[in-house]
């Protein structure tokens, strides 16, 4: 019995080597890890916006070293053209002047604050930081959160579903409906490699990028997670292979979950933007069990529950719809 | 071997597929099942081969009823080529083979080499992906498939489908090997050639319905006109006459010079079928 399973398994493994599914998460692997590190924290660290002083008399001798002097007016209007973020200061007439190009009113109060606190840099207080996560910790997390989820939601759904969308178009489907073996296991061997695969790739994404010893305090709650999310999008993709007609129909079916599942996900998980309605999108509860596990948050247990009924269910959908297809007419 | 009474099948509820068929099939016999395109010969068979649910009436095989077999043993037993030579395209030959082979008893199990060489696959083509071969050569690699398990019952969707006309004597040799070990054949086709040449019986279906069932040789018999026509010369001038058989026994009583050829009236299997069903074989 183990080894029709085993059988199954290492032709799921072959397949996904044969579509150049590994090779193509390891280049995701690296693809991520060089934007979170080369990229994204680099830029979380950068001043939020430039400045630039014009001090003839040299009256602002105490001013940061991130601020910019300029020789003339016209030298500061060339700078503000071409950096419209940037904020001027003109401190030749004694009292500084802020100049700026006008944005939203709340955005260009924090622009002129944040110049002017760079002239007393020593009398700005340091605020203390609550909680264990440094902000750059934050950051970090925030982002691999962010990138595995999208990994899951939307790689490894559109995996799982073309190697379905293979086989049944070969019509080998069929000719496992007469060899004898329990027809769970062929969608048990598929759920099980993307399993395995989804957690290695979760494990090394942590640990590449919030750091070995942050990461392997994080690692367990992130992978029981990652499994949840795992099981959910591969069930969804061999739902969608199985009932949809052919890849390109499939294609539109990818677009709706991406798109329009996951983006209200992301603006009310990451930012200020909260839809009243985001309490019943279950992909925000997903998501937000996930970021949860980076924080050391814990997670109801109304969510494992819900989860594990949700897989189920969705599980005993794919059967029906799996045995279905293997019945059809040619 | 197989047992089928009063078999009903609907896909919907004004979609019925099988009206009340019954047939049995012998152990080591090879029966035919012919029939037109949406007949009800693929839902038959996908109901005998246990991949249809739902249907009405009795069917069984190896002597049990087919709703209650459950397990693996069942499907240990039997073999099924399909219509279509289904396999992995992006393997080999002998990987599918052993990937198959693999869900069955090691000492189930034939020889992968030998089977493919038996269907005379070229051994250029053993390690190419089975993408890479031609129609023919993948339906032997089906075929193979189908026979890599011993089966006691062998199920043929068009066996000799894709095949030159030597693939196609090499394949009914070889059903009539597996048949000479005992193993019992249940073959789907369009093929009269195949039919005649293979079958023990045949059965034909139109309509969901089972309208003949005998030997190919007692269907064409029953319906001959007992006549033959004598092609001959006669004074230098070639000539044909009708005559029937039994006046034939008597001897060739008209005036000949050279008798060419003589041709019985016998119908043939197709003929058979358009006068059962009013239906070509398309």
């Amino acid at each position: 019995m183990g080894n029709g399973f085993y059988t199954l398994f290492k032709k799921d493994c072959r397949m996904l080597a044969s579509g150049k599914f590994f090779l193509m998460a390891i280049g995701f692997l690296v693809l991520y890890t060089a934007y979170v590190n080369l990229g994204y924290i680099r830029f979380m660290q950068m001043p939020p916006y430039n400045v630039y002083l014009y001090d003839p008399a040299g009256t602002q001798a105490a001013k940061s070293s991130l601020v910019q002097t300029v020789t003339s007016m016209e030298a500061m209007d060339a700078a503000l053209l071409a950096d419209a973020n940037g904020v001027g200061l003109d401190a030749s007439a004694g009292d500084v002047q802020v100049v700026l190009y006008a944005g939203a009113e709340h955005i260009d109060r924090h622009r002129a604050d944040y110049a002017l606190s760079l002239l007393r840099p020593s009398a700005s207080r340091t605020p203390a930081v609550i909680g264990v996560n440094t902000p750059e910790q934050k950051a970090r997390k925030e982002i691999t959160c962010e990138l595995l989820f999208f990994e899951m939601a939307a790689v490894g759904f559109l995996g799982i579903a073309a190697v379905l969308f293979k086989e049944k178009n070969m019509g080998v489907l069929r000719v496992h409906a007469v060899l004898p073996l329990q027809k769970n296991w062929f969608l048990l061997s598929k759920l099980a490699v993307f399993l395995f695969s989804d957690l290695a790739f979760a494990a090394l994404l942590t640990l590449l990028n919030v750091g070995p010893s942050n990461g392997m305090a994080v690692l367990p709650a992130v992978l029981l997670q990652t499994a949840v999310l795992s099981l959910i999008m591969a069930l969804m993709g061999l739902l969608c292979a199985l009932l949809l007609k052919d890849f390109r129909q499939f294609t539109l079916a990818y677009l709706v979950i991406t798109i329009f599942a996951a983006t209200p996900v992301f603006l009310s998980a990451n930012t200020s933007v909260k839809f009243d309605w985001i309490g019943w999108h279950p992909f925000y509860h997903v998501y937000m069990g996930l970021k949860n596990a980076y924080f050391c948050i814990s997670v109801s247990p109304v969510y494992y529950a819900g989860s594990a009924a949700a897989i189920v269910l969705l599980f005993l959908v794919v059967q029906y719809a799996f045995c279905r297809e293997i019945g059809k007419e040619v | 071997m197989i047992e089928v009474k009063n078999l009903t099948f609907s896909y919907s509820k004004d979609k019925q597929a099988l009206h009340g068929l019954g047939f049995t099939v012998e152990d080591g016999e090879i029966f035919g099942f012919l029939g037109p395109n949406g007949s009800g010969k693929s839902t038959t068979q996908k109901i005998l081969t246990g991949m249809l649910k739902g249907y009405g009436g009795q069917v069984s095989l190896f002597r049990q009823d087919i709703s209650a077999i459950r397990g693996l043993e069942f499907f240990q037993k039997i073999g099924v080529l399909f219509e279509f030579p289904y396999l992995y395209a992006n393997l080999s030959a002998v990987d599918n083979l052993n990937y198959f082979a693999s869900f069955y008893p090691k000492e189930q199990r034939r020889d992968v080499g030998e089977l493919l060489e038996m269907l005379e696959f070229k051994p250029d083509f053993l390690k190419k992906p089975v993408s890479s071969c031609s129609k023919g050569m993948r339906q032997r690699v089906s075929m193979a498939r189908a026979l890599v398990s011993n089966p006691q019952l062998l199920f043929l969707d068009e066996p000799t489908s894709g095949l030159d006309p030597s693939g196609a004597v090499l394949f009914r040799k070889i059903i009539e090997q597996e048949r000479k070990k005992g193993t019992t054949v249940f073959v789907t086709t369009h093929n009269m050639m195949d039919a005649d040449l293979l079958c023990d019986r045949v059965a034909f279906i139109s309509n969901g319905n089972l309208v003949a069932l005998d030997t190919p040789k007692q269907l064409k018999e029953k319906n001959s006109n007992h006549q033959v026509v004598i092609e001959y010369l006669y004074r230098g001038k070639r000539e044909t006459k009708t005559i029937e058989v039994l006046e034939l026994e008597a001897g060739i009583s008209f005036a000949h010079d050279e008798i060419i050829s003589i041709h019985s009236q016998e119908p043939t299997l197709e003929d058979m079928f358009i006068q059962y069903t009013g239906r070509g074989l398309s």
